[in-house]
C-alpha cells in the first residue's frame, strides 16, 4: 500500500455534497480589487479641456443652491461670488477646496468587520438597486414595492456573495407612511444583513435619524472617526442643488459620514446631447456639491457620482446600455481620478420591463464599462429594470451572477508557476486531454467562474429539465435563498435600543404622505 | 476526518465495508477500492456480487452526482479509474465463473474526424460502469470498425463525430453492417455535439447519447433489455 500519510479519504458523497452545496464557506471577498489599469477614452489634453470648460461653467453661469441660506453663507465665506441663490466659483476654487480635505480613499465599516469595504483606489464595491417604486417577479408581476419586498431584497443582498454592500432604498416601501418608512428601511439593513449600508436622504431629519440608528449600532464616538453610513445626494440637474439634498448631505457630513454627490443626467433632457457636454456639466455640478460637503466638515468622505444616460429623441424616454453613456462613464471616471476622489457610476442598467434579452444586453453594456472604467462604488448593480422604476427579483439574481464574473475578471492573469502551467503542458504532451492531469486535478474546482444562473447542459437535458429560460431559473434561486435565509446575529442590547428608537420616532409624529 | 484516515477496512462488517467502498469510489481512491474488493472476495463473496453491490452501485451514485452538477469531470475520471482497479481484480474471476460480463463496447471517432476528447470521456464512463472498452481511436473507417466487431464480438458499437461534415459517415458504417447482415447483432450508439435523436434514427442507430453520463446509462439499459429479451 501507499506510504502516503496525507488524508486521502475526504468523507465520500455526503461530505462532498455538503461542501459543494455550501459555497458560503468560500472566503468572503468583501470587494473587488482591480489589478488592471482603468480603460480610458479621452486624452490628457481632452480631460484638461473638459476641466477647463467645467470651471468656465462654475465661474460664468454658476450653480443654484436653492432654499439653503446656510449653504450660501458657507460658500460665500469660502470665496464664491454669491448672487441671490446663484453661486459662482472662481476658476479652480471648487477643485482646491475638494483636494484640500476630501479623502482619496476611505473605508466604510460594516457591523461584521469581514464585510468592511474600501471605497476608492483600485477597489470596486457592488451595491444593489436603489429607489424603485415598483417591484416585479414572475409569480406576481409588477406592483408597488412593500416593506416585505424591501426586507426580501435586503436578505437576498446579504446572501449574495458577489454583492458587497446592502445599499439603501433597494425598493421604495410604498405601503408605509412617507415620513416613517426610512426607519424601517435602515432597521432592515441593520437587522437582516451585516454588510455596510446607506441611510435616508428624503429629508434632513430622516438623514439624521439614519445616522442616529448607525450610532446605536456602532457607538456614538465610533462615528467620529469611522464611516459607517452613506447618503446619496443627487443634483437637480441642470446646475441646481436643492435644499432637501443639501440638508441631507449636511446631516451626513456633520456626522463625518459619507456623501455620494451625484448629478443625475439624462443627456438631451438635463444636459447637452454630447458626451463631452454631459461630462463637463457632471463635473461642474459634482464639484460644487463636493466642495459644499468639504466646507460643512473638512475631511468628511465624499464620492463623486455620475448617473448619466441618454434619452430617446423620439419619445423623451430614458435609454440604457447604449454606447454614449458608456463613453460618458469612462470620461467622468478619469476626471474623478484626476480630482482625487472615489467615483460612483454604472450598475446593471436597462430600460427593459422584464429579465429578457434587452435587459441582459443593456445591463452587460453598462456593467462592463463600470468595471473597466474603474468605478469604485456601484449602485444599481443588481435588480434594475425599466429605467429604475422597477426592481425585479429574477433580474436581481441574474445581475448578481454577472457581478461575480466581474470579480473574477478583475483579478487579471495569474503568472505564478501554477498559472503558467508549463509543467502540465510538457507532461501531458500532444493529443491527450487535460481533464485528468495532476494540474487540472489540483485546480479544477476554482479554475473557472461557475455561474449559478446559466444552463450549459445539452439541449436534451435542458428540455428534460423543463425548457427553463434564465428568468425561470432565477425565480427558483431567489425563492430557495429566501427559504434558507438566516439572519446574522444582532447584539440583544442593540436590537432592543433600535426597536425603542424606531418606536419612539414613529410615536413622535403622525403619519404623513410627504 | 482523522478517524477516517486511519480506517481499517478489515474491521468493518460487510454492510459497512460496501458503504465505505461507495465512498472510496466517490473519492476516487483506487488503492482502497482494490483493497475492499479483495476483502469481500476473501470473505467468500462471489465476484458478481462484489461487482454489483460494491462497484456498480458505487459508480451509479457517482453518475447521479455528476448528472446533478455536484461532481466535476476530473473527479469522475478518478472514480472511473478506481472502478477499473476493482474490475481488474474481478474480471478474470468473472470469466472463470462463466458469469456474463456487464458488456463490451467497441468505440471510435468516425472517418475524417480527429476529435476524440468526448469519445474518450464516454469510454472512461463506460469503463467506470464496468464495461470492457475497445477504443479504435480517431479517423476510423468502416473496414476498421467491421474488423474490430469481428475480432471482439462486443455488445455495443459506439461512434462519435464532432463535425456535421463527418457525422454522415455513421450511416456508411451502419449500411456496411446491414450489407453483411450483422446490423442486429450489435447495439449501435452514436454521439457528438452536432447530433440529435432525429439524426440517430435517420442513420439507423439504436440511440443517441447526448453526453458521457447518458452514454453509460443508455449502454447499461440497452444491454440489459437485450439480454432480458434473449
Amino acid at each position: 500500500m501507499t506510504e502516503d500519510t496525507a488524508p486521502r479519504r475526504s468523507g465520500g458523497r455526503l461530505a462532498r455534497q455538503a461542501a459543494r452545496a455550501d459555497r458560503s464557506t468560500a472566503a468572503v471577498v468583501p470587494y473587488l480589487t482591480r489589478t488592471m489599469a482603468p480603460f480610458e477614452v479621452v486624452s490628457e489634453e481632452g480631460l484638461a479641456l473638459i476641466e477647463h470648460n467645467a470651471d468656465t461653467i462654475l465661474e460664468q453661469v454658476g450653480i443654484d443652491f436653492r432654499g439653503d441660506p446656510d449653504a450660501l453663507r458657507l460658500l460665500k465665506d469660502a470665496g464664491c461670488d454669491v448672487q441671490g441663490e446663484r453661486v459662482h466659483f472662481p476658476r479652480g476654487l471648487a477643485r482646491t477646496i475638494i483636494q484640500k480635505s476630501a479623502p482619496r480613499v476611505f473605508t466604510q465599516y460594516a457591523r461584521n468587520p469581514a464585510r468592511n469595504v474600501q471605497i476608492g483606489g483600485n477597489a470596486t464595491v457592488f451595491a444593489p438597486n436603489y429607489g424603485s417604486p415598483f417591484v416585479s417577479d414572475l409569480d406576481n408581476g409588477r406592483r408597488y414595492g412593500t416593506i416585505e419586498d424591501f426586507r426580501n431584497l435586503v436578505k437576498l443582498t446579504y446572501m449574495s456573495p458577489n454583492l458587497h454592500h446592502s445599499g439603501g432604498t433597494i425598493c421604495e416601501p410604498v405601503d408605509l407612511p412617507v415620513n416613517k418608512r426610512h426607519l424601517d428601511m435602515v432597521d432592515a439593513h441593520i437587522r437582516y444583513s451585516d454588510k455596510p449600508f446607506m441611510g435616508s436622504v428624503t429629508a434632513p431629519q430622516r438623514a439624521r435619524d439614519s445616522v442616529e440608528m448607525a450610532r446605536i449600532v456602532f457607538g456614538k464616538e465610533y462615528l467620529e472617526d469611522h464611516t459607517v453610513i452613506l447618503g446619496l445626494a443627487n443634483a437637480n440637474s441642470p446646475l441646481v442643488w436643492d435644499s432637501v439634498m443639501l440638508g441631507a448631505a449636511r446631516a451626513y457630513a456633520e456626522a463625518n459620514q459619507a456623501v455620494l454627490v451625484t448629478p443625475f443626467i439624462l443627456a438631451g433632457a438635463m444636459a447637452p446631447v454630447t458626451v463631452a457636454g454631459a461630462a463637463t456639466q457632471t463635473l461642474a455640478e459634482a464639484m460644487a456639491g463636493m466642495a459644499f460637503v468639504q466646507l460643512v466638515r473638512p475631511g468628511a468622505p465624499v464620492i463623486f457620482g455620475s448617473f448619466a444616460s441618454s434619452v430617446s429623441m423620439q419619445s423623451g424616454a430614458p435609454t440604457f446600455g447604449t454606447p454614449e453613456p458608456a463613453l460618458v462613464l469612462y470620461t467622468v471616471a478619469a476626471l474623478a481620478r484626476r480630482l482625487g476622489v472615489p467615483f460612483r457610476s454604472g450598475g446593471s442598467l436597462s430600460a427593459s420591463k422584464i429579465a429578457d434579452a434587452q435587459a441582459a444586453y443593456e445591463s452587460a453594456n453598462t456593467l462592463q464599462p463600470t468595471v473597466l472604467g474603474g468605478v469604485n462604488f456601484v449602485l444599481h448593480a443588481a435588480g434594475w429594470l425599466e429605467g429604475g422604476l422597477t426592481v425585479g427579483y429574477e433580474k436581481f439574481i441574474l445581475d448578481a451572477d454577472q457581478c461575480g464574473m466581474m470579480g473574477t475578471f478583475v483579478r487579471g492573469v495569474d503568472l505564478s508557476e501554477n498559472g503558467q502551467a508549463l509543467d502540465a503542458i510538457i507532461a501531458n504532451g500532444p493529443g491527450n486531454h487535460f481533464f485528468g492531469t495532476a494540474h487540472t486535478l489540483a485546480n479544477f474546482e476554482t479554475a473557472f467562474y461557475r455561474s449559478d444562473t446559466a444552463d450549459n447542459n445539452s439541449y436534451e437535458q435542458w428540455a428534460e429539465d423543463g425548457h427553463m429560460d434564465s428568468a425561470i431559473r432565477a425565480n427558483a434561486i431567489w425563492k430557495k435563498m429566501l427559504r434558507e435565509y438566516e439572519a446574522p446575529a444582532l447584539d440583544p442590547a442593540v436590537d432592543e435600543a433600535l426597536r425603542d428608537f424606531v418606536a419612539q420616532r414613529k410615536a413622535s409624529m403622525p403619519d404623513s404622505e410627504l | 476526518m482523522s478517524d477516517e484516515q486511519e480506517l481499517d477496512l478489515t474491521s468493518l462488517d460487510d454492510a459497512e465495508l460496501v458503504e465505505q467502498m461507495h465512498n472510496d469510489l466517490y473519492d476516487g481512491l483506487a488503492d482502497e477500492v482494490a483493497q475492499g474488493t479483495n476483502i469481500l472476495l476473501g470473505r467468500g463473496w462471489g465476484p458478481e456480487k462484489v461487482l454489483a453491490e460494491a462497484l456498480v452501485e458505487g459508480m451509479r451514485i457517482v453518475g447521479v452526482d455528476f448528472r446533478d452538477g455536484i461532481l466535476f469531470v476530473p473527479e469522475v475520471l478518478l472514480a472511473a479509474n478506481a472502478m477499473k482497479r476493482g474490475m481488474a481484480i474481478l474480471r478474470p474471476l468473472l470469466a472463470a465463473t462463466g458469469a456474463k460480463p456487464i458488456g463490451k463496447v467497441v468505440i471510435g471517432t468516425v472517418k475524417g474526424d480527429i476529435h476524440d476528447i468526448g469519445k474518450n470521456l464516454v469510454g472512461m464512463m463506460l469503463e467506470g460502469a464496468g464495461f470492457e472498452v475497445i477504443d479504435l481511436g480517431i479517423n476510423t473507417d468502416a473496414d476498421k470498425f467491421l474488423a474490430a466487431l469481428e475480432e471482439h464480438q462486443p455488445d455495443i458499437l459506439g461512434m462519435s463525430a464532432l463535425l456535421t461534415t463527418t457525422m454522415p459517415y455513421m450511416k456508411t458504417v451502419i449500411a456496411a453492417l446491414k450489407e453483411r447482415g450483422i446490423r442486429d447483432k450489435y447495439i449501435v450508439l452514436v454521439g457528438g455535439a452536432p447530433l440529435n435523436e432525429e439524426f440517430s434514427q435517420a442513420v439507423g442507430a439504436d440511440a443517441y447519447c447526448r453526453d458521457a453520463a447518458v452514454a453509460s446509462e443508455t449502454a447499461k439499459r440497452l444491454v440489459e433489455a437485450r439480454r432480458a429479451a434473449a
